[in-house]
């Protein structure tokens, strides 16, 4: 306990005592991380928007026609008792032909004299994966299309390649940028302790004088370095929240996607907190970079 | 208690101590004497840990320290005190502070670090210094804080390096009673002078290095 409250009480002098370093640490750790936070929400809502989008891709199925109702009844509960379908719709050669009617009044004469429905029957499915893969829906048509009781089954499958190629791109240009910035962020907490760090040689050659251990001489830098990014972190939140409502705001009047406030959203709290502790994390490895290249070949 | 075996060693390729074989018994004085560059501190630094010889084996208490991996030096250092002449006190901390460090390292009790603090303090004669800032002290006060830090965790070996480098005749004399103190009361004391009055005063066995080379031992000074 006596060893906790040494560490503690370290780091906050030390915090204290370089306050120009540690205003300096804070601030540039904010500045990486809210630039870090902008990508990050961007990408929280582009994501959000394109699995919104992905999530209601629909698979249309064509039963063979007049199947008799029994075998049609059958055929509907051999889809719903796949665990990839969500949903189920089943629409009748009338409900189409009514549709129709309703989407394209002016084209209903070209039904004339047809006498029944021209339409098929159809069921309009959607899958249960919040996010399905094209891998996904290709396996399931294809389990559709054994099935004899169906005639075809069809789904846009180069819109939805192209969705999902797309949202690969987003998550591998997320990763490469975020690792950017966090290799940014890390040297910045580095350079910061690494200042704190030779301010205190004197200090550290006396501990190791006396015996202290390196883990010992590094714990209340690494809690200086914890303190560091959580503080960058959070005036990061601060700085993003600020500029998001400015933003939607601003945005309001505008009659994009019905408006910018409905479509977007801030970090739900785990990812806020998510961003204070990548601030921690950034802050720690930031002095163990330091504390590794200074203690490395010293006995 | 520590044992030399033709302990050589080199900085940079030069020569600071060259087949160095000696045998230190248990509550001994030894004076390390000899002229600048003579190897006195590195052998203080090889018994210490602080530094590895090229060749040789230096076993203090049947360890044998240049085998010692880099995480069991720090335990190491813990057995033994070490004295400096430029005193290595944190300059803004009180007197308390700076003896009790080794006892925070060690996880001692607070109880327990106040009970040894006092006791040493008390042993150099500065117990009424307990919460004085180090930095306003006289050079003779902070050697003394120095040396209850280096006595504060009952080490079985003291290492002392110029301890009086700094110090007036006067000091030197107070400074130079306090490690023969210390040694009556069974501490191995090994110091590395070149005060004559200090090796006077102790009156210890003296090794008398020179170029990195043992020239004499000699089992007390006439």
């Amino acid at each position: 306990m006596k060893r906790v409250w040494y560490f503690i009480r370290e780091a906050y002098t030390s915090l204290r005592t370089h306050q120009a370093s540690t205003l300096i640490g804070i601030v540039t750790t904010a500045f990486t991380l809210t630039s870090f936070g902008i990508f990050l929400l961007l990408y929280h809502n582009v994501h959000n928007i394109l699995g919104r989008v992905q999530h209601n891709i629909q698979i249309i199925v064509y039963p063979k026609d007049n199947l008799e109702s029994g075998k049609l009844q059958d055929l509907q509960q051999a889809i719903k008792a796949d665990p990839t379908v969500d949903s189920l719709t089943f629409i009748s050669k009338q409900d189409a032909l009514t549709e129709f009617k309703r989407q394209f009044p002016e084209e209903v004469y070209l039904l004339e004299g047809l006498g029944e429905s021209p339409f098929p029957a159809s069921l309009v499915l959607t899958m249960a994966a919040k996010t399905p893969t094209t891998d996904m829906i290709s396996k399931l048509v294809n389990r559709l299309q054994q099935n004899p009781d169906i005639e075809r089954v069809r789904y846009n499958r180069d819109w939805i390649e192209r969705l999902t190629l797309l949202i690969a791109y987003m998550e591998l240009g997320a990763l490469m940028v975020g690792s950017i910035l966090a290799l940014a962020s890390v040297t910045i907490i580095a350079n910061t302790v690494q200042l704190a760090f030779h301010t205190r040689q004197q200090e550290i050659e006396i501990l190791r004088l006396i015996g202290a251990t390196s883990l010992f001489i590094s714990i209340p830098y690494l809690i200086e370095g914890a303190i560091l990014g959580a503080a960058g972190g959070g005036v990061a939140l601060g700085f993003l929240r600020g500029g998001f409502e400015l933003f939607t705001h601003k945005t309001q009047g505008l009659n994009v996607f019905g408006g910018f406030s409905s479509v977007f959203e801030f970090f739900p709290l785990p990812l806020s907190l998510l961003l204070i502790a990548g601030g921690i994390l950034l802050g720690c490895l930031g002095t163990l970079t330091t504390i590794y290249s200074s203690m490395r070949f010293r006995l | 208690m520590i044992q030399l075996f033709h302990v050589t060693k080199y900085y940079d390729g030069c020569l600071a101590l060259s087949d160095i074989s000696l045998r230190i018994e248990k509550g001994e004085c030894v004076l390390l004497t000899g002229p600048s560059g003579a190897g006195k501190t590195t052998l203080l630094k090889l018994i210490f840990g602080a530094e590895h010889p090229d060749e040789g084996q230096i076993l203090v208490q049947n360890r044998n320290i240049a085998r010692l991996s880099r995480s069991d030096i720090p335990y190491h250092r813990r057995t033994m005190g070490y004295v400096l002449q430029d005193f290595k006190l944190l300059p803004q901390r009180t007197v308390f502070e700076n003896v009790a460090l080794p006892l925070i390292i060690r996880g001692l009790s607070s109880f327990e670090s106040r009970r040894k603090v006092t006791e040493a303090l008390r042993a150099v004669g500065m117990e009424h210094k307990l919460s004085t800032i180090a930095s306003v002290l006289s050079a003779g006060e902070q050697q003394r804080v120095c040396i209850a830090r280096a006595i504060v965790n009952n080490p079985i070996i003291l290492l002392a390096d110029e301890p009086t480098g700094n110090l007036d005749p006067q000091l030197t004399t107070e400074i130079a009673a306090l490690f023969k103190a210390i040694n009556t009361r069974g501490t191995t004391v090994m110091m590395a002078t070149h005060n004559q009055q200090v090796v006077e005063q102790l009156n210890g066995r003296i090794l008398r290095l020179d170029c990195g080379h043992l020239l004499s031992d000699q089992g007390a000074y006439t």
